[in-house]
């Protein structure tokens, strides 16, 4: 075998370090914590300048009593079906209210935010987009920070912006459709439902699965011991596209 | 915290950085550095800055300090007695290396009825020879030296089959009303449409239009697709002869009925001339005739699976309309391309592996339909579970590929690409090595499938026994998860391979694996975004020719230097002047950095 070789070459693609740890121990009983749920899966109120689908770091910010009808979609890394039939798939927002009625949490914050991830601008989620998201939320004394990612580079810009909320002291998790990368990324901790992306949060009206995603992955944030630790949850739904 | 010798000896070209305060006097030594593989994480951590003035570990070695230096700060020259001067290394040299034939450990049975086993690099053991006896009491062996068979296979070319494809020139395309080809002339029928749109009930209407060279700066609808007008005339996708019709292709454009646009990650609607690269393998060419189908579908059905089907669907009844008439059409050939399924036993058995799109909603692709870059007769990988597909070479330059494509207009593969694919011709004309087929994997849609699929591909790469493999992508994001789980399939069986695909900035590696160490980018924008430019950053000839040699670097065991941490065109550069490729020059388009 005779191939002609040549020195000198180098690769031109960098592959990611996982960066340094981050991560805010949970003080409180659930029962008595404030929540958020952010998500960089692209929603915003229909009144709202959808996102810039190739790429947006700005973010809309959303009112905790905004219906859930007022809510879309405008996002081009994932099928939007799932998401047009039920806005909870993405951003469970009636199932958080319920989960307050019921006393399992203690109360959400006023206002929420969300952002589009897809094709994110790494240096604008991380130095302007997440740390003001994270003021803004660390402001109105929450503890727990929820976020479902999207797509593969919203997986990418949900995690970038949970970071900077984890280090604000809030204590934070991602529903990840596509563990590995938030877990690459670091993610202060995971949890993985069998889901497709563009349904990160469950099966769009089905009301126990999207309860129990949220459920379990508010108890992952009591009980993950360190750092970049993930939980797979024995939810699974096909998308049959 | 210091270094030992043996990390001092994997890093001394990089930058050499006090780990504590070093006072003035010092003789700079190992247990004075820092270690360099963390120096990500400092830089991260806003700990360390780097600097170009900084000099790295072997150029610092045993020199004095002259004033006190912090930890964590890059020693430069001002601050030394010396500095030691590395030779710059002349890696501009080819060589045409004979790669290691010879193994590790060596067995031979010989005629004195030992086995003589001969360790050559093991660390412990160099030079070891021992002799065991083979069979006690029998000495004359018929030995057949079985092993030096292998010798005499020298990469013979073996044609398995041919395919012609017949280019035939058109000069001209007018909406007419009747559909033929005439003394190089396309004329259609424009009352086609109405039959057309019957295809599928979601396409709602149609307009073909035709758009010369000299009218390219004219505003255009998203890109879906650029598809070339090809046919068979004598036997099956793969072999026997296409008439393929030169200088035009078919561009497919949409919206819904609300006028959103039908795409994906970012849209190419805007003046034509400055939303497609023309020339680049899945546009059209500088001087081809463009004509434009344009659909619109059916509201809120763009972000589905059936909605932009159905306007490649309702295309293709035109275009089978042309192919027609191309079939009995006896024009001026002006090239006649001979494309042949070679094995060439002996050489290294390498495939190519092309992860395409599987998410469904444009994610999608049409495999082996019955007229080349056609749709009937096909089957899309998703409804295949997007397990992996391998097809001939012949099989892809025949138009197997009809892309629903998809994500970025920029890092999406059209179906014209398929056709003329720079990896497959330029690893099918290799003489050094052994193509055994390419292989398609869609890229699912939940983690689980990814891993599912990928694991499926391992078996196949293993069982086809091969040397060495390239695996591209089309798109960035959560494809990269696959991609990257492809490379790790391929690199745990300790099979050498490089991976292709647009990183850059915006769609840098979001996952990655001890494997990736031989990676080609696509990117051609400035800011290293997907910048809406149809076909901008894809396989090139150039990315090509770099993937192969790399390949060949992998399989020789020719040193790739690692990447650089951050995308950075002038490695790209560097690359392409060792091979004599023209320089990568990136497409200003405004895009944020």
């Amino acid at each position: 075998m005779r191939l002609t070789t040549l020195e000198g070459m180098q690769s031109e693609i960098f592959v990611p370090v996982t960066p340094p740890p981050v991560f805010t121990e949970l003080k409180k009983p659930l029962s008595e914590c404030k929540v958020a749920f952010i998500t960089a899966g692209g929603i915003h109120k229909k009144s709202q300048t959808p996102f810039n689908t190739s790429g947006d770091f700005s973010y809309r910010t959303i009112e905790f009593d905004t219906p859930s009808s007022e809510l879309m979609v405008t996002h081009g890394g994932f099928d939007n079906s799932d998401i047009n039939k039920d806005v909870n798939a993405m951003f469970p927002i009636d199932r958080l209210h319920e989960l307050v009625e019921e006393g399992f949490i203690g109360s959400l914050s006023n206002e929420t935010y969300t952002f589009m991830g897809g094709g994110g601008n790494v240096e604008k989620f991380k130095n302007e987009t997440g740390p003001e998201i994270a003021r803004k939320l660390k402001e109105q004394g929450v503890d727990i920070v929820l976020c479902t990612g999207g797509c593969g580079t919203c997986h990418r810009s949900a995690t970038i912006v949970t970071r900077c909320c984890e280090a604000e002291g809030m204590s934070c998790v991602v529903i990840a459709a596509l563990p590995p990368i938030a877990r690459r990324q670091g993610a202060p901790r995971i949890t993985a439902p069998h889901v497709p992306i563009g349904s990160n949060a469950g099966e769009p009206n089905n009301k126990p699965m999207q309860t129990a995603i949220i459920k379990e992955s508010l108890e992952w944030v009591r009980d993950c011991p360190s750092y970049n630790q993930m939980k797979v949850l024995p939810y699974e739904y096909r998308h049959n596209v | 915290m210091s270094i030992t010798q043996e990390t001092l000896k994997m890093h001394l070209k990089d930058p050499a950085i006090f780990c504590c305060r070093r006072e003035k006097g010092l003789v700079i030594s190992a247990a004075d550095l820092e270690d360099p593989s963390l120096f990500d994480d400092m830089v991260d951590a806003g700990l360390l800055t780097l600097s170009d003035e900084g000099l790295t570990i072997e150029q610092v070695l045993g020199a004095t300090l002259l004033c006190d230096v912090e930890a964590l700060t890059p020693i430069t020259r001002s601050v030394l007695d010396k500095v030691n001067e590395i030779e710059k290394e002349s890696p501009k040299k080819e060589s045409a290396v004979t790669a290691p034939t010879e193994k590790a450990i060596k067995t031979v049975t010989g005629g004195n009825g030992m086995l003589h086993i001969e360790i050559g690099h093991a660390e412990k053991l160099e030079g070891l020879s021992i002799d065991v006896p083979l069979f006690s009491g029998t000495p004359a062996l018929d030995a057949a030296p079985a092993v030096e068979d292998e010798k005499k296979t020298t990469g013979d070319k073996k044609v398995i089959r041919t395919l012609k494809k017949q280019h035939i020139k058109i000069k001209d395309v007018e909406i007419g009303t009747e559909t033929s080809i005439k003394d190089g002339k396309i004329t259609i029928d424009g009352s086609i449409v109405e039959k057309a749109i019957l295809e599928d009930e979601l396409c709602k209407s149609m307009k073909l239009d035709v758009i010369h060279p000299n009218e390219r700066h004219q505003y255009t609808e998203t890109i879906m697709d650029v598809c070339p007008i090809a046919t068979k005339v004598e036997g099956e996708l793969g072999s026997g002869i296409t008439k393929v019709a030169d200088g035009v292709v078919f561009m497919l454009t949409g919206v819904d009925e609300d006028g959103v646009q039908v795409h994906e990650f970012g849209s190419s609607e805007g003046y034509l001339d400055e939303k497609m690269y023309f020339g680049h393998p899945g546009c059209a060419d500088e001087n081809d005739i463009i004509i434009r189908c344009h659909v619109v579908i059916q509201r809120l059905s763009g972000m589905t699976r059936p909605g932009p089907f159905s306007a490649h669907k309702c295309q293709d009844y035109v275009i089978q309309a042309v192919r027609n008439e191309l079939k009995k059409y006896d024009g001026e050939i002006v090239r006649e391309e001979i494309c042949e399924d070679v094995r060439r036993p002996g050489n290294p058995r390498v495939v190519l592996v092309k992860e395409i799109m599987g998410q469904g909603a444009m994610h999608d692709n049409v495999i082996c339909p019955t007229e080349p870059c056609g749709i009937l007769g096909g089957q899309k990988n998703v409804d295949c579970g997007n397990v992996p597909i391998i097809l001939t070479p012949n099989q892809v330059r025949d138009g197997s590929i009809h892309a629903l494509t998809c994500i970025g207009p920029a890092t999406k593969e059209m179906t014209r690409h398929y056709i003329r694919e720079p990896l497959v011709e330029g690893l099918a004309a290799d003489s050094e090595m052994d193509l055994v087929g390419v292989v398609f994997v869609g890229s699912p849609q939940v983690n689980d499938e990814k891993l599912w699929v990928s694991e499926r591909l391992g078996s196949l790469l293993e069982s086809l026994d091969i040397d060495g493999c390239i695996i591209t992508t089309e798109g960035f994001g959560n494809n990269h998860i696959d991609f990257i789980q492809h490379i790790g399939q391929a690199g745990k069986r300790g099979i050498p391979v490089v991976g292709v695909s647009f990183c850059a900035y915006q769609g840098q590696l979001v996952v990655g694996n001890e494997y990736a160490t031989a990676m080609v980018e696509e990117n051609m924008d400035k800011g290293g975004f997907e910048n809406n430019v149809a076909g901008c950053s894809c396989v090139t000839k150039e990315v090509a020719a770099r993937a192969i040699q790399m390949l060949k670097n992998k399989m020789a065991g020719v040193e790739i230097a690692p990447a650089p941490k951050k995308w950075n065109n002038d490695v790209i550069n560097a690359n392409n002047k060792l091979l004599c490729l023209p320089e990568t020059v990136l497409l200003d388009n405004g895009t944020l950095h």
